[in-house]
């Protein structure tokens, strides 16, 4: 267990999904804590239940089980419109693909979110030129995500995700699409902002290049916690 | 608020082809309801007016008991001065003429027809009424002892201008009296009934024949707009304690039904054509978010709220269906600019005319036929949108951020 300030705890949580009546398991009886800065990836093979522990964790889904704290708020306690609200100002988001929306620029898709904050029009545009800076793209905000690279796609989500100022970045296998180069880019940039700003990532992977970087990694083996390694290992 | 928006707004140029189909679609009904509304609005509105301008006014001032029976013994009497000070004096007033109405026989050499016989004054009458203006040959009038009479009624009779026919009628004492006129012109009006069984004579000619010493049967008033007769109808009506003072609408009732019919029949139009839109708009808004369920389950992860996507939808429905409204206006406009100088009817004249209508159709249409239509087809967007945006904010955003 982690002894920084813990930003996300999860406490016996399980999930369970039901198709036709046929129940099957997830997830059960997880027990992680996620603290303040850390570099944390959720391992494992396909079905090991990476990706359901991370939505739990993101409030993207409800558990069956147990029950996930954000900053120690019971997220089960929180209704719809509270939970959209945490999403937009403690967690930030960067999935697989396809993370843009493809009307907007890349400018326009970092500012959405700090419109959607209610952050005043001169200070969302210059703070997203910063963030386009930030993950070396600086120059193409005006640019739609169809006229930009897998990787660079990838940077305005990191971007994006930064700009609501979260508690906490969750990406799920974020490198998943990207050849090697690219991926070590984008995985070097994260690192770099979770050392030079603390910010707080959790990975949902099962890419040697994110793993090897991880602080803390936690391998998940049919929906529950095989072993924790800590300590990178490139 | 303004991101969501824009959102939509560009959400809705995402799919040319498909959104150019929704709006055209809103745009045809649209431009094809109002044409279809103004044409009919047009003709309606056009029988109406020609009863009122060749026979019923706005108003008629008639003695009491004339409405239970119009007999030659009630008159107003006096020439109706009493009557006509007041009128004169109503600042909407825009013309009067006394009239003496009665019933009748015309002879011409070869056919005797029952009439209706009225008597004007073709000065004052010319105020009420367009029959000088529907002279199709002779004169209004111009000389004594002549009668003005429609084409029906001279066909009829075979005559023509020039001509000798006899008028018998029942006086005021009920003895049978005659009069030898000559047919001094032809008039030709829209209305096919007051052509075939009308004639014009000169008040003080018809006071003679009928006997009434200066009484009058009626008094024609006109005011400056139709919308003007109800007020003019009050204000009268207190003057002039003890006339039956009728509106246009009250003397011809089906002529008032047909109006309202017509504003029910706009109302079925409208509601079929917004129907059939509203299916349009759902059906294309459906699938453009089962297109879009990863975007959306993105928007939703990063904190977008389910009444912002709400929102979302319902404004591209709004857009698409505004831009429809847009365009189907201007074909609309377009299409009655140039029609403003009517529609040409006269290779159906003869069953024009038997409905009271004139040969040329000149569309009409008010601000309200834009404003009911453009808020029924928002209220349309709106519900159209409520099923898709129903099933957006439904979506889980953890089964949506993951749809292939």
């Amino acid at each position: 267990m982690t002894e920084k300030p813990a930003i996300l705890e999860a406490s016996q949580l399980g999930k369970v999904y039901e198709t036709r009546g046929i129940e099957t398991c997830a997830l059960a009886n997880i027990d992680l804590c996620i603290g303040e800065g850390e570099f944390t990836a959720l391992a494992g093979p396909s079905g090991s239940g990476k990706t359901t522990l991370l939505n739990l964790m993101g409030a993207l889904d409800a558990p069956t089980q147990g029950e996930v704290r954000l900053d120690g708020e019971r997220l089960a306690d929180l209704g719809p419109a509270a939970l959209s609200r945490l999403r937009l100002h403690k967690l930030g988001f960067v999935f697989q693909a396809y993370n843009l929306i493809p009307v907007f620029s890349a400018a326009e898709n970092i500012e959405f979110v700090m419109e959607l904050q209610g952050i005043p029009g001169a200070e969302r545009r210059s703070r997203a030129l910063e963030l386009l800076e930030q993950v070396e793209l600086g120059g193409l905000g005006d640019k739609r995500p169809l006229e930009m690279s897998g990787g660079q796609q990838q940077r305005v989500a990191v971007a994006r995700a930064l700009a609501s100022r979260p508690r906490i970045i969750l990406a799920d296998e974020p490198t998943a699409n990207l050849d090697s180069k690219t991926a070590i880019r984008l995985l070097d940039l994260m690192l770099d902002l979770n050392q030079s700003q603390t910010t707080t990532f959790l990975f949902s992977s099962h890419d040697p290049l994110v793993l090897e970087r991880a602080r803390r990694r936690v391998w998940l083996r049919d929906g529950g916690i095989d072993r924790i390694e800590e300590g990178a290992t490139a | 608020m303004l991101s969501t928006l824009r959102l939509a707004w560009r959400n809705v140029g995402r799919n040319p082809r498909r959104t150019g189909i929704v709006i055209a679609a809103v745009a045809v009904g649209i431009a094809g309801t109002l044409i279809s509304m103004a044409i009919f609005y047009g003709m309606m509105f056009q029988m109406v007016d020609n009863a009122i301008r060749t026979d019923l006014g706005h108003l008629q001032i008639h003695p009491p008991g004339y409405d239970e029976d119009p007999a030659i013994g009630l008159l107003l009497p006096a020439g109706g001065q009493t009557e006509i000070r007041a009128i004169t004096q109503d600042p909407v007033t825009a013309g009067y003429a006394p009239r003496i109405r009665g019933e009748g026989l015309v002879t011409s050499p070869t056919a005797s027809v029952g009439i209706r016989v009225i008597g004007i004054d073709p000065v004052l009458e010319r105020d009420v009424s367009d029959v000088a203006d529907s002279m199709v040959e002779g004169d209004y009038l111009a000389r004594p002892r002549t009668a003005v009479l429609g084409r029906g009624l001279v066909r009829r009779l075979g005559v023509e201008v020039g001509d000798k026919i006899v008028l018998s009628v029942q006086d005021l004492n009920g003895d049978m009296t005659g009069e030898a006129l000559r047919v001094g012109g032809i008039f030709q009006s829209p209305l096919a009934a007051l052509d075939r069984s009308t004639l014009f004579l000169a008040q003080k000619e018809a006071d003679h024949l009928f006997g009434l010493g200066g009484g009058i049967s009626e008094i024609v008033v006109v005011a400056h707009s139709r919308d003007q007769a109800g007020g003019l109808q009050e204000r009268l009506s207190s003057a002039l304690a003890g006339r039956e003072i009728r509106r246009w609408d009250e003397l011809q009732p089906l002529l008032a039904s047909i109006l309202s019919v017509m504003d029910q029949m706009a109302w079925g139009l409208y509601v079929t054509i917004f129907i059939a839109m509203a299916f349009g708009i759902a059906n294309v808004l459906l699938m453009a978010i089962f297109e879009r369920i990863r975007e959306i389950g993105i928007l939703l992860a990063v904190g977008l709220s389910r009444s912002r996507l709400v929102a979302m939808v319902v404004a591209e429905s709004l857009f698409v269906t505004f831009l429809g409204l847009i365009i189907g206006f201007g074909l609309a406009g377009l299409f009655l600019f140039l029609l403003s100088d009517g529609i040409d009817l006269s290779a159906w004249a003869e069953g024009m005319n038997a409905y009271g209508m004139g040969t040329r159709i000149v569309p009409v249409l008010g601000l309200e036929d834009f404003t009911i239509p453009t808020g029924v087809a928002l209220l349309t967007a709106l519900l159209a949108s409520a099923w898709p945006a129903i099933r957006a904010a439904r979506l889980r955003p953890a089964e949506a951020v993951r749809h292939d």
